[in-house]
């Protein structure tokens, strides 16, 4: 496996009960890149993230993680976890802790980080996603969307390599969705590799590398954003995407 | 010679003693109870700031110490000569009063507003409307706290044995001196205690069960 | 000397006792609380077993009877307690037992959206419940577990029972030798009660203090 790629998925099945949510994923992020991971609800978009951080254990399949199989038994997953930042739907910012303390806290207590040391660069992250000023505040004192902020601060602050956004503006009230999308789109172009499950087409198109349509538990298509989108090759990727046009045409954000 | 288990029946007896107690007390402090909580709610400032006098009282001070103020102390000052049972009773009563006080009035607190209102805008008075619409929620969201204070009084009424009491640690107490023999009878009266308490607290969830009305929980 | 200057000088003293018993009953008190509740919700089946069976004992017993149970039934089994350190236990497994039913209440009540951040983060189960779920369960067990705290403050006179010379003891003894019951217990009565209102005013304050903005406790 070359040195150039960060994540590998090999055939990833994941089944609940009897029902198969995950029916044979596979794919490559390459250092740098905005993987985008669309389609309807159902598909397995949210149980694949979640098999890829190990929340979830897949039942069959591997997956790497700059070239450690993380699938296999003996590996420490709090410390792959580390390399792992995860930007939830719901925020999870940690209801008891200032803005600056939800950033810093991972490297105090996770890589042991000098107090001084780990708020210092906590506040810095919180600079980058613009909300030093609220630094001191606590999550139920702030909006959705500076919440989600400090949410990919939280998960840049571990300095991993890639972040996993799952639906990072789908628990946000409209008008909050562009101050988060703003942010993702200047990490991406800083060249921070990413996984974004979204139905943000917008941001696809603007920032997307590569882009994944899920479908039953499957990748049925991918390719570049604007081919996906524009020119989808089977009926169910066109019809999701006929249906997303019919919904965000002529939104301003 | 004489083991323990020979004084089994006369342990047992004092399950009627203890359950005696507890049905007393609370018995006592639900009469007690209702009212005040009725009055710190509806009433006016001084009456509620003696409900709210009552039941700090009460429920700042150890029973041993109200047992032995009442027993040795009040009663005897105003004349009457109580016996241990009935004292007993009475102290568990107004101490159950005053918590029972403060479980209504959180469940009376806890119904809507607006549930008063319309009673009184169908022009009920302020005694129809809490006797017809508050009163009967407010018991039945009371109703988990309310069990949880007969295992209380059950659990407090051991100590009346203070006063001597033929309840179950009394007798207890009396079948260790005479055997020489700690272990077993408190074990006894443990599992006596145990059985009493979760059996109890069980067998009244039954009945609530087949009492509910559906959207009307009771706060656990 | 007159009455009230022997008895509030003796009085005093089983204060103090009073005050010894509580100032390792309290803190220890809360941190079995604690830890019943995280063996009761971390925990693997066995030591969650044993957790509950220790909580479900200790709150179906009556304290009294435990009391008595560890100073007069235990000797029997070769384990012997001075009448202080009897009662200490005593106190503490059963203050412990409620408290832990507030605590673990309290932690089944936070998001799992908490625990799944933490995770992420890298953190392991035990960073996860020591810096993310205590901080937040103990802020939401506190009214209960003040409440219990003030429970130990009156249940403290069973020491009397084993034997400990604390403030009803010192009362009690008082009054059979100078029986004046209506002053001496309305006065002990009085005791306690301060105590108690100044323990509710003293958690009050503590909540209010460790409050966050915007999360409820209840």
């Amino acid at each position: 496996m070359s040195d150039d790629i960060v994540l590998k998925v090999e055939d990833l099945h994941k089944n609940y009960g009897n029902v198969t949510v995950l029916k044979g994923v596979s794919f490559e992020v390459r250092r740098g890149e905005t993987k985008i991971i669309c389609g309807p609800s159902g598909s397995g978009k949210s149980t694949l993230l979640r098999c890829l951080n190990l929340i979830t254990r897949p039942d069959k399949g591997r997956i790497w993680l700059e070239r450690e199989e993380i699938t296999n038994r003996n590996i420490n997953i709090n410390k792959v976890r580390q390399k792992i930042g995860f930007v939830f739907q719901e925020f999870n910012l940690f209801n008891h802790l200032t803005a600056l303390r939800n950033v810093s806290v991972g490297l105090e207590v996770v890589k042991k980080m000098n107090k001084d040391e780990a708020r210092k660069i906590a506040l810095e992250m919180l600079k980058k996603v613009g909300l030093e000023e609220h630094a001191h505040k606590y999550p139920a004192e702030l909006s959705g969307g500076q919440k989600q902020r400090v949410a990919i601060a939280r998960a840049l602050a571990m300095n991993p390599a890639i972040i996993f956004y799952d639906e990072p503006t789908s628990a946000l009230d409209p008008q909050l969705i562009g101050e988060v999308l703003e942010v993702m789109k200047a990490l991406a172009r800083e060249k921070v590799t990413s996984i974004v499950v979204t139905h943000e087409m917008g941001f696809a198109l603007s920032v997307g590398d590569e882009m994944l349509f899920m479908y039953d538990g499957k990748i049925i298509e991918r390719g570049i954003p604007q081919e996906v989108i524009q020119n989808p090759r089977c009926e169910e990727a066109r019809r999701f995407f006929q249906r997303i046009n019919e919904l965000y045409v002529g939104k301003r954000r | 010679m004489v083991t323990v288990w020979d004084y089994l029946p006369y342990i047992l007896e004092g399950v009627w003693w203890t359950l005696g107690l507890v049905a007393g007390g609370l018995a006592l402090g639900f009469i007690i109870g209702l009212p005040l909580s009725i009055g710190q709610v509806y009433g006016h400032r001084i009456l509620k700031l003696i409900v709210e006098i009552y039941a700090w009282f009460f429920r700042s001070v150890p029973l041993l110490v109200l047992l032995f103020l009442f027993y040795w102390g009040i009663f005897p000052a105003t004349g009457y000569k109580l016996d241990p049972l009935t004292c007993s009773i009475l102290v568990l009563g107004f101490r159950s009063g005053g918590y029972q006080s403060q479980i209504f009035r959180g469940a009376i607190q806890s119904i809507g507003e607006g549930q008063y209102i319309a009673a009184r805008t169908l022009g009920m008075s302020k005694l129809q409307g809490i006797y017809h619409i508050i009163l009967p929620q407010a018991l039945r969201i009371a109703f988990p706290s309310w069990v949880n204070e007969y295992a209380i009084i059950l659990k407090d009424s051991a100590i009346c044995f203070v006063l001597g009491v033929m309840e179950i640690l009394t007798r207890t107490r009396y079948v260790v001196m005479a055997t020489l023999e700690p272990l077993l009878p408190y074990f006894i009266a443990g599992g006596l205690f145990i059985a009493l308490t979760y059996g109890g607290t069980k067998l009244v969830n039954m009945v609530y069960e087949k009492t509910k009305i559906p959207g009307l929980i009771g706060r656990m | 000397m007159s009455f009230w200057e022997s008895f509030i000088s003796y009085l005093l003293q089983g204060w103090v006792a009073t005050l010894e018993i509580l100032a390792i009953s309290i803190p220890l008190s809360i941190l079995l609380g604690l830890s019943l509740a995280v063996a009761r919700v971390y925990g693997n089946w066995l030591i969650s077993l044993i957790a509950g069976g220790f909580v479900a004992l200790l709150r179906g017993l009556p304290l009294v009877v435990t009391l008595l149970i560890v100073f007069f039934a235990l000797p029997k089994l070769g384990i012997y307690f001075s009448p202080f350190w009897a009662a200490v236990i005593a106190f503490i497994m059963c203050s412990g037992a409620y408290q832990s039913e507030y605590v673990r209440g309290a932690i089944r009540s936070i998001d799992v959206g908490q625990s799944l951040a933490a995770q992420a983060l890298g953190m392991t189960k035990i960073q996860e419940v020591i810096y993310i779920i205590l901080p937040q369960a103990f802020r939401r067990a506190l009214p209960g577990i003040t409440n219990e705290i003030i429970y130990l403050i009156l249940y403290s006179s069973l020491a009397y029972l084993v034997g400990v010379q604390e403030l009803f003891s010192i009362a009690k003894h008082f009054n059979s030798l100078q029986f004046r019951p209506i002053e001496i217990f309305s006065t002990t009565a009085l005791i306690y009660a301060f105590m108690a209102t100044i323990a509710t005013l003293f958690f009050r304050k503590l909540e209010n203090k460790l409050k966050i903005p915007g999360l409820e406790t209840i």
